[in-house]
């Protein structure tokens, strides 16, 4: 009897659990984990310009490592090096351009945040709607109030 | 069947007894009964020097148990000490190596009485060379096949990245990667 | 506690199909109810599989014998460890603990997972809530551990005694952690699939995850190589048993996943391949478990006579045929981004890499299944055993070996060939050194003499990259060596990290080489008899027979034989190996008598001593003495290989951690102030 009424505790509990948001209805800001502070770290970064960056610290650190010939080393660089200066050159433009509001739930971030863009580096931004900081090239950390 | 206590004290008196005594006395005859012999795992005979003998080890380990432990035969019958059919096996091994067989024919002659299942590893004759042959041969086609492709991929790019690529760099441009660089390093 | 936990088990059913449903019609719509609905449910998931596994272990510690699943596995007498372990002991008990990791793993990757990749986590709990589904009808439909008997016997029939040892208590529960928790890279691939975002942001959501389940099939294997090598009595760890196979098949194309994860990080490449190598490493996964916990060895006829095979089969018919046309259906989104830049690079070797790493796969596979091709062929039954996979799969495994050398000498991108000359010169020098030296003292085994040879080359490219590492920070950044060593490890985890496992990999290959001098004596000794043997390294080892006693314990009959070892005249300790006889708790034996043996390991070797039984019931034991070099080096190879995983996947530090503390600090500041200013 103690184990029957055990078992519909259970049931009842994780029902409730499951169907509780569709009740609801939660909005957007009841999505994802609140984590306090989504770090990204560098190697994972979307941005095209710390790409190209990396690579070139890599091509960097494996010439002095000896592992890259001069000659290969020049050839990489040059070419790693316009990479992430086109990129610079890109995302700089990119910051200048409110992003559109095509995601919903983006424009309502945006909305609540306004102008406090902040970059895990170079700290608050004054740019709008950016993803990465133009400063670094870091993504734009998304901190949850 | 039931062990008490005392009864297995007295046993523990007793085992360090002839230990000693095997040691201080000479003693040739017959070491002393266990309390328990039934208890002790089978019976085991006095081990034979066939059981060392390299040739014999040599030629059971070719030869699958038929048990159905999956060991060869010299492997089950010095770990299964359950198995009555690995002693039975090395008996009859033993046999055919004492009629002045080779090693060879021992193993034939198992194969003639057991069938083909009794050998540990495929005889390396028709089909049985594409279980042997078949993954190294993959692995070198599928790796000539890779090498060439990425020789030949490889060189295209590198010939164009020459004429368009390689230039040098600016030093403004140079010093603005250096600034990025030491950003993203701090 | 059946009534509960088959309740559980119920619900669990019905939620796992609700999760599927929600979670996908939540992904595709992006309907933040449903997927928060699909979220809860693998929590609610996880709870009910908990309490459903508590239910199963509440019953076995009560001695509930009318569960027919405790009476088959348990025992009064049964000491409480093992009554815990019993949980996993037999195939009903194993199916609902695997399905209960799964919910705990599928829990956790809702959990931990960052919002950047929120896009991700419905699909992922779609898939998760299909795996446990399929786990939770099998368990409630194949092989239920809530049955119960008509009757109450008065006992249980007690765990296999070769289970009664602590290696088969941790053994696998490590190994299913491995098998389940590639569940969860595999959820992400069909994720990134069906929501088709195929950039590289579902590699990095599971890097940590594609390591950990890595590092516990590792070390599930290895602790299954103990077990057997302690427990079963051969004084060997690895026979090519096709259980074993089974768990070496996933782990391989998991470690072809770990490298290849790198190309397409780093070059945007192999992002069909990868796709394919996770999905083959969860089939053989499921796989794995199947045989493992079926008993199914070799025959296609038993597999379909037990209800549990149907399911398996079907299962892993219809996830390779989905798997296959989600792939398919995706194929031009799994485009190549960038092409390789020289044929000599990094990025080249890691596909020949990957291409001996699956071809090792494909080897044992096909061992394992080549009596079924030559009955089928042939009509000839044929045993593949470990002389055939050892001369097949040792060629492979040495040039992955050359290739853990090479690899890491290469420069990313491209390298040119005189360069790399001059970069094999030192390692290549230590190597053969190495060789000449032991070719010297005589060691006659090319396979063995190879294999040192080439461990010896690999450890000097490990250890010249670290040093180099070393010296080019110290130089780059004028750091000091002992920081400089501290941030090149520390900034870059995943590479050196990564070198601390080739390292762990190279001691396994040191220790298997040892088996190549195993030396092996059987005897049958009257007490005060001696046998001496002599070692490897060409020591007199000698063995003189002490006694047998016999005596009672917990719940066996116990008769000890021990011998005391002189090494060259010297006396270096006393071996007591046992027989057991396993009794229930009315002292009726139970299970035939198992064999303990006793060993004494050091680095150079083991003494392996097995009391093979007594001659006409008299203190005359057969004695079976193994001489077993270098075994202790593949149990230390695993310990480097974890503390290698480790360095990897310990989390934070990077220079970007500090610096968001920081920004978050500015920012916070800049809120209050905003604030201030606004009231």
């Amino acid at each position: 009897m103690l184990e029957l009424l055990a078992g519909v505790v259970v049931a009842v509990a994780a029902l409730a659990l499951v169907l509780e948001p569709l009740v609801r209805q939660p909005g957007v800001e009841g999505l994802g984990v609140p984590d306090d502070f989504d770090a990204t770290p560098l190697e994972e970064s979307e941005s095209p310009k710390v790409q190209a960056l990396l690579a070139l610290k890599e091509i960097e650190f494996d010439r002095a490592t000896g592992k890259l010939s001069d000659e290969d080393y020049a050839q990489l660089k040059s070419r790693y090096g316009r990479d992430a200066l086109a990129a610079m050159e890109t995302e700089a433009q990119q910051s200048a351009v409110v992003a559109g509001a095509d995601d919903p739930a983006e424009a309502l971030i945006q909305a609540v945040r306004q102008d406090l863009q902040v970059c895990p580096a170079c700290g608050p931004r004054p740019e709008t709607g950016a993803t990465f900081c133009s400063e670094c090239g870091r993504p734009l950390a998304v901190p949850v109030s | 069947m039931p062990i008490d206590r005392r009864g297995f004290l007295r046993v523990g008196a007793l085992a360090v007894l002839p230990a000693l005594g095997g040691r201080l006395g000479q003693d040739t005859t017959a070491a002393a009964p266990l309390y328990q012999p039934d208890l002790a795992g089978r019976p085991r005979e006095r081990v034979t020097d066939y059981q060392n003998d390299p040739f014999i080890i040599g030629i059971e380990r070719r030869l699958r148990c038929t048990c159905g432990c999956n060991l060869d035969i010299y492997t089950c019958r010095t770990t299964d000490f359950t198995c009555t059919y690995s002693p039975a096996l090395h008996r009859e091994l033993v046999d055919l190596v004492e009629q002045h067989l080779s090693a060879d024919e021992v193993v034939a002659a198992f194969v003639a009485k057991y069938g083909q299942q009794s050998l540990m590893a495929p005889p390396k004759e028709g089909f049985n060379w594409a279980g042997y042959l078949l993954p190294g041969v993959a692995i070198t086609l599928v790796g000539s096949v890779l090498g060439w492709v990425l020789l030949r991929r490889a060189r295209a790019p590198v010939a164009v990245g020459d004429a368009a690529v390689t230039g040098v760099l600016s030093t403004d441009d140079e010093a603005r990667l250096r600034t990025e660089l030491d950003k993203l390093e701090s | 506690m059946t009534i509960l936990g088959q309740l559980a088990l119920w619900l669990a059913l019905l939620l796992s199909a609700w999760g599927a449903v929600v979670g996908y019609l939540g992904g595709r719509r992006g309907d933040p109810a449903l997927i928060q609905s699909a979220r809860r449910t693998t929590y609610a998931l996880m709870g009910l599989l908990t309490v459903a596994s508590l239910a199963l272990v509440v019953a076995l510690l009560k001695n509930d014998f009318n569960v027919t699943y405790v009476a088959s596995y348990s025992s009064r007498n049964l000491p409480t460890a093992y009554k815990l372990s019993a949980f996993y002991g037999g195939q009903a008990g194993s199916l609902l603990f695997w399905a209960w990791v799964l919910t705990l793993f599928a829990a956790a990757a809702q959990w931990v997972t960052g919002r950047r990749y929120a896009y991700l986590l419905p699909y992922v709990a779609a898939v998760t809530s299909v795996v446990t589904l399929f786990f939770v009808s099998v368990t409630l439909f194949g092989a239920n551990p809530f049955e119960r008997l008509d009757f109450t016997p008065m006992d249980g029939r007690g765990l296999n005694p070769q289970l009664q040892n602590p290696g088969m208590v941790i053994h696998p529960p490590m190994l299913y952690l491995g098998y389940v928790s590639i569940t969860i890279p595999f959820a992400f691939a069909v994720a990134a699939l069906l929501s088709r975002r195929l950039d590289v942001g579902w590699l990095h959501a599971i890097r940590k995850w594609t390591l950990l389940s890595w590092v516990f099939l590792s070390v599930g294997i290895t602790l299954g190589m103990w077990w057997a090598y302690v427990e079963l009595g051969w004084g060997g760890y690895w026979a090519w048993d096709p259980v074993e196979n089974a768990s070496f098949l996933p782990w391989l194309t998991m470690t072809a996943f770990l490298h290849s994860v790198m190309i397409q990080e780093k070059r945007g490449m192999l992002k069909r391949w990868n796709v394919i190598l996770v999905g083959f490493s969860f089939a053989l996964s499921i796989f794995g478990t199947f045989i493992t916990r079926s008993g199914i060895i070799s025959s296609v006829h038993s597999f379909a006579q037990s209800p549990v095979g149907t399911f398996f089969a079907w299962f892993l018919l219809l996830g390779g045929v989905f798997m296959a046309w989600l792939t398919w259906s995706r194929w031009d989104l799994l485009q190549t981004e960038a092409r390789l830049e020289s044929a000599l690079s990094r990025e080249a070797s890691f596909f020949f890499n990957n291409l001996l790493l699956v071809g090792m796969a494909f080897s044992v596979l096909w061992g394992t299944v080549f009596p079924m091709i030559s009955e089928l062929v042939r009509g000839t039954q044929v045993t593949v055993g470990p002389p055939f996979f050892n001369q097949v799969n040792i060629p492979i495994g040495l040039a992955l070996l050359a290739l853990t050398g090479i690899g890491p000498l290469i420069a990313w991108r491209k390298a040119s060939p005189g360069h790399l000359r001059r970069q094999f010169l030192a390692p290549v020098g230590v190597a053969l050194v190495v060789g000449a030296v032991l070719a010297a003292r005589g060691m006659s085994d090319a396979y063995a003499l190879l294999a040192l040879v080439l461990a010896a080359f690999v450890t000097a490219t490990i250890g010249l990259e670290f040093w180099r590492g070393v010296g080019a920070r110290h130089r780059l950044h004028g750091e000091h060596y002992a920081l400089a060593f501290a941030r090149l490890v520390g900034r870059n985890r995943r590479r050196y990290g990564g070198y601390i496992v080739h390292l762990g990999i190279v001691t396994y290959f040191v220790g298997f080489t040892g088996a190549a001098f195993k030396t092996e004596l059987e005897a049958s000794l009257k007490p005060g008899e001696s046998v001496t043997m002599q070692s490897p390294y060409g020591e007199a080892l000698t063995f003189t027979h002490l006694g047998v006693s016999q005596y009672e314990a917990l719940n066996r009959f116990v008769s000890a034989a021990s011998v005391e070892i002189q090494r060259d005249g010297e006396r270096i300790g006393i071996l007591t190996s046992e027989k057991r006889q396993h009794v229930d708790s009315f002292g009726r034996a139970s299970f035939e008598p198992s064999t303990e043996a006793a060993i004494k390991s050091d680095l150079r070797e083991d003494l392996y001593v097995v009391y093979a039984g007594s001659v006409d019931g008299t203190e005359e034991a057969v004695y079976k003495f193994t001489i077993n070099p270098l075994v202790m080096w593949v149990w230390l190879g695993g310990a480097i290989l974890v503390l290698g995983g480790m360095v990897t996947m310990w989390p934070g530090g990077g220079p970007t951690d500090r610096a968001a503390q920081r920004a978050l600090e500015g920012y916070r500041t800049q809120l209050a102030a905003t604030e201030t200013a606004a009231s």
